[in-house]
This record gives structure tokens, sequence and C-alpha cells, in this order.
């Protein structure tokens, strides 16, 4: 468990982290939700001990501030922008693996498991920004740690990379471990969070569960679903039958709003009246509308 | 401190200082030079009385003075600021190993390659005189080589206290190259404007001298080396007349250890206690 106590740190006069608090239990994965400059980060190193803070931090029962060395051999660390030597990538796992006291015969495995085995010999200089973050990832397994912190792992990715990095983190969830990851994508929290910390100016406004923190703050998915032209009016009033917020049309496009996460609830109501459906494109909150709604929660 | 991950530390510090090219050019350039000083200065020196051995380690200072506070200077400054500054300093740090341990595991990791470069200039002059016949004091020749290792650490854990300062390796290179022209080019004209500027005397010069860590290796090579300590002037033979010539070298060799021990103690402090923080 990774318990955070009434966390606070300021540079200058500036509070980066105000009076937070939040605890993650054994196998949950947590996400700190927030827009640049929320504290998500700065919280992060917090508990990784790289800076000093007031209140109190414990990881698997150990105070951060007392025990920092033992408490970091216990969580993996995937930074934002991860940056390396100038070695070779084998290397650069062989020399954290020699550090954290694994095997290094492990190096060899976690690069195959992230898919980075057959360039084991390229330069980190020569890898692609998805492999660093891989090869990031890769070096925060080498211990199996029991927790793994992860600050913006798929921002540098692109869609592709993305969607497998997502993969391979909740591969890891999925095997009970404890996992802490910062985002400012909603959908990332759907897919892999049971919680979701909403930070905004340095302090926790809101912990919830993913679909209550959708509803508590009134978000919908908004979804562009294309019918045939013949198919347009029947269309509109099924959507509007079934309770779906109808935003407007666009040609053969319909411009709708999902509330609570469903986003395929207007499509089976489509089809189970056999209209066909030519494509669609979900467009999840923004960042802002998630503050924006946390504002309207009285937060 | 766990000993272990400072000699895994240094282990990757003493690699890449071997695989960089400006270390690989430093090396060689010296050694080359300590070669070619061998080839020039053949025979004995009648003034100084040094032959052999000795002879080519007098002539090996000023190799010494030139090179190796600039190369420790250098990579001292540069060693933290450098991490510091393209991040992978606060990502090591987030792995289960203590900023005292980076410290430590950079500075012996830094200074062994540096030692390395000297023994091989040494080395091969060494190896030369030997094929030539060998006269003189062996022993000397390595003492001279143990003092330019002494002057290295010394001035590393100058360029270290510059390090732990500078956020930017630019500037801690800047300020190092600084240093070494205070030190080396300006250390015997600083002494000598100071000396006339206040009209000092003999002990205070000699205790001017005390505070260049350049002109103590300078004194102390010349006094193992040669016998006649008259060569270092009114100040050298006030300080033989005064302590004796061990004396004077115990003093020496003394003034040499703290100006490694206490930069480095300093460098140390303040990197791991007193600016914990690597944000």
């Amino acid at each position: 468990m990774i318990e955070i106590k009434n966390v606070t740190k300021s540079f200058g006069k500036l509070k980066a982290v105000d009076s937070a608090s939040f605890r993650v239990e054994k196998g949950q994965a947590v996400s700190l939700l927030g827009t640049n400059g929320a504290g998500k980060s700065t919280l992060i190193k917090c508990i990784l001990g790289l800076l000093d803070y007031t209140g109190d931090i414990t990881v698997g029962g150990l105070r951060v501030k007392d025990h920092p060395k033992e408490a970091k051999s216990l969580i993996g660390y995937l930074p934002q922008e991860p940056l390396f030597y100038d070695m070779r990538t084998l290397d650069i796992v062989r020399f954290f693996a020699r550090l954290r006291k694994v095997d290094e015969g492990r190096s060899i495995s976690v690069l195959d498991k992230v898919g980075l085995a057959e360039h084991s010999s390229k330069y980190a200089s020569e890898l692609s920004g998805g492999m660093r973050q891989r090869l990031s990832f890769a070096i925060a397994l080498l211990s199996e740690p029991t927790f793994l912190i992860l600050d913006e792992p798929t921002s540098n990715l692109d869609a592709h990379a993305r969607a497998e990095f997502l993969g391979l983190i909740k591969d890891y969830k999925e095997n009970g471990k404890t996992v802490i990851f910062s985002s400012h994508r909603l959908d990332e929290v759907d897919y892999l969070a049971d919680r979701a910390v909403l930070m905004k100016d340095g302090r926790v406004v809101m912990d919830e569960e993913p679909h209550a923190l959708r509803q508590k703050l009134g978000l919908g998915t908004k979804m562009n679903i294309a019918v045939p032209d013949e198919y347009a009016a029947l269309a509109a009033s099924v959507l509007a039958g079934a309770g779906i917020i109808v935003h407007g049309r666009n040609g053969r496009g319909f411009l709708v709003e999902v509330k609570g996460g469903d986003s395929l609830h207007p499509l089976r109501e489509l089809m189970s009246r056999d209209i066909p459906v030519l494509g669609f494109s979900v467009e999840e909150p923004t960042m802002e509308n998630i503050l924006e709604g946390a504002g309207r929660d009285g937060n | 401190m766990e000993i272990r991950n400072i000699l895994i530390l240094a282990g990757k510090e003493t690699r890449e200082s071997l695989r960089n090219r400006w270390f690989v050019l430093y090396t060689v350039s010296f050694s080359v030079l300590a070669v070619l000083i061998l080839s020039i200065a053949p025979g004995r020196n009648e003034i100084t009385g040094i032959s052999g051995y000795g002879r080519t380690a007098a002539s090996l200072i000023n190799l010494v003075l030139l090179f190796v506070p600039l190369i420790a200077l250098i990579t001292g400054s540069i060693s933290i600021s450098g991490e510091r500054e393209n991040g992978t300093l606060q990502y090591l740090l987030s792995h289960p190993v203590t900023k005292a341990e980076v410290f430590v595991g950079k500075f012996s990791g830094i200074l062994v390659p540096i030692c390395f470069s000297i023994s091989l200039g040494f080395g091969l002059a060494g190896i030369g005189v030997a094929l030539r016949g060998g006269s003189g004091d062996a022993a000397e020749f390595v003492l001279t080589a143990l003092l330019s290792g002494l002057l290295a650490a010394s001035l590393l854990s100058v360029g270290f206290v510059v390090s732990v300062y500078s956020g930017r390796a630019s500037k801690a290179i800047g300020v190092a190259v600084f240093l070494w022209l205070l030190i080396i080019v300006l250390g015997d004209l600083g002494i000598m404007g100071t000396a006339v500027a206040m009209d000092l005397g003999i002990k205070q010069v000699f205790a001017l001298a005390l505070l260049n860590p350049a002109e103590v290796f300078k004194i102390a090579s010349v006094l193992v080396l040669s016998p006649r300590f008259e060569i270092l002037g009114p100040v050298g033979v006030y300080a033989v007349r005064t302590f004796g010539r061990e004396g004077v070298i115990f003093i020496l060799l003394s003034v040499m250890a703290l100006w490694t021990i206490i930069p480095f103690v300093y460098a140390f402090i303040t990197f791991s206690i007193l600016r914990r923080e690597e944000s």
C-alpha cells in the first residue's frame, strides 16, 4: 500500500502540492489526473524521495523520509521523458539490474517482454521516443517491483505505440501489481484505473472510481455517428427516444453526447432498429471539461 | 553507503571516461609528449644534479602541470552538472541508490582513468629510460608519478565543488577553465606579484605557495628529485633549513592531501546533505 498523508511541497511561494492525501491499496491502479502544473509529477517525485516535503508518505509500510532507499527498491518508476546514458540498450538495463541487485540474465527477458530484444545492441540515442519509453518500462520491471509509478507514460507516443504501451501496463496490473500513473487523458483512466485522483493547483479535488467521476462531473463522451441519408430522420428519433442528447447534424453525421462512459449505447440503439452505421468517431472530454465539471461540483 | 553500489557506479563512470574521445585524446597526447620529452632530455643536468629517471621525471613535471589540472578540473566540473543538465541524475536517483553513493562512485570512477593516463605517460617514459640504461633512482620517478596522482585528486575535488553548484555543464566548464588559468598560468605570477606588492617575507611567501596545489606539487616534486634544494630559490632554502628536507616534503604532502580532502568533503556535504533535492 502507498499512503500519502497531508503532503505539501512548495517551491518558494508556490505550493506545487497542497495538503494532498490519499491511499493506494495493494493491487489497485490509481490515476493522478490533472493538467500540466497540477502537481502530479511533483507528488510522484515526493513519493520517490527526490524532493523534500511536509506530511508523510509510506510505501509498503516504509516511511519514505526514514527509508528512502528501501522504499525506492519497492518501486519501478517510469519518468515522463526517459533519459539515458549513451550506452548500448542492453548495457543500460544491465547497469540498473546490478544496482537493483537483480540477476543480469533478467535484462534480456525484460527487453524481450517490452519488444526491444532485437534492439539490445543499439545505443540509447538511436532509439525512437516510443522505444525509449519501452526501455524505461523494461528497467522499471527489472526487479518485479511491488509498485509501479508512471509519470504520463504515453505523453510522447503516437497512437499505435500508445495502444501497445497501455496493453503492457494493463498486463502488469492484471498480475496483481499496484500502479500509480499520471495522465490527462480520461480514456486511459477508464482503461487502466480503479480510481482517479483529480488534482488541481496542487490539491486533490476528487478521488473517485472513473465511472463515478464521470457521473459526478456530468462528463459525457461526444460521438460523431454517420448513417445513410434515408435513415437520418429515423435515427434522430431513435436517439432522442433513447434519451441520448443529439447536439446537431452535419450531413450524414450526428453529434451525440453519451453520459456515464457507455460509448456504445447510441450504436446499440441504432443497430437494434436495423439502422446501418456507416462510421463513427469518439471525442473524449478534455481536461478543461473535467476541471469545469469539478468546479461545478463545488470543489 | 553500500560499497557494492559505489563500485557499480564507479565502474560505469570509468567505462564512460575511457570511451570519451576527449579523454582518449588527452591520454594519447600526454603519453606521446612524455615519450618525446624522454627523447629530448638525455643525460645529466649539471645545475640540478638529476639524471636518468630523475631527469625524465623533472621534465615531466611541467607536462603534468599543464595537462593533469586541466583534465581533472574539467571532468570534475561536468561530473554532476552534466548529469543534472541532461536529466540522468534524477533518473539515477529514482533507483535504490543514495546521493552519497553517487558522489563517491563518480569521484573514484573519474579518478581511476586520470591516474591510468598518468601511469601510462610515466610508464612509457620509464620504459624508455630503462631501455637506455636506467641511471638514477627509479623510486623518485615513481614518487613523482604518485605526486601527479595526488595533484589530480586534489583538482578533481575542486572540480566537484564547481559541479555540485552548477546546473549546466557549459557554465561548469567555464568556471573550471578560469580556475585552471588562475592556478597554473597565474599561479607563479600571483605569488610574485603579491610578494612584491605587499612586501612579504620569505615565511609568508612559503605560506602563500601552499595555497596553490600546483605550486605545492611543483615544490614537492623538485624536492623529491633533486638533492640541491637551492634551485627552489630563497623560499626553498628557508623551508628546508627550517623544517628539513623530509619535513618540507611531509608538509607539502599533507597540504596536497588537505587540498583533496577539504574540497571533497565540502562538495560531498553540499551535494548529499545540504542540496538533497534534485528537482
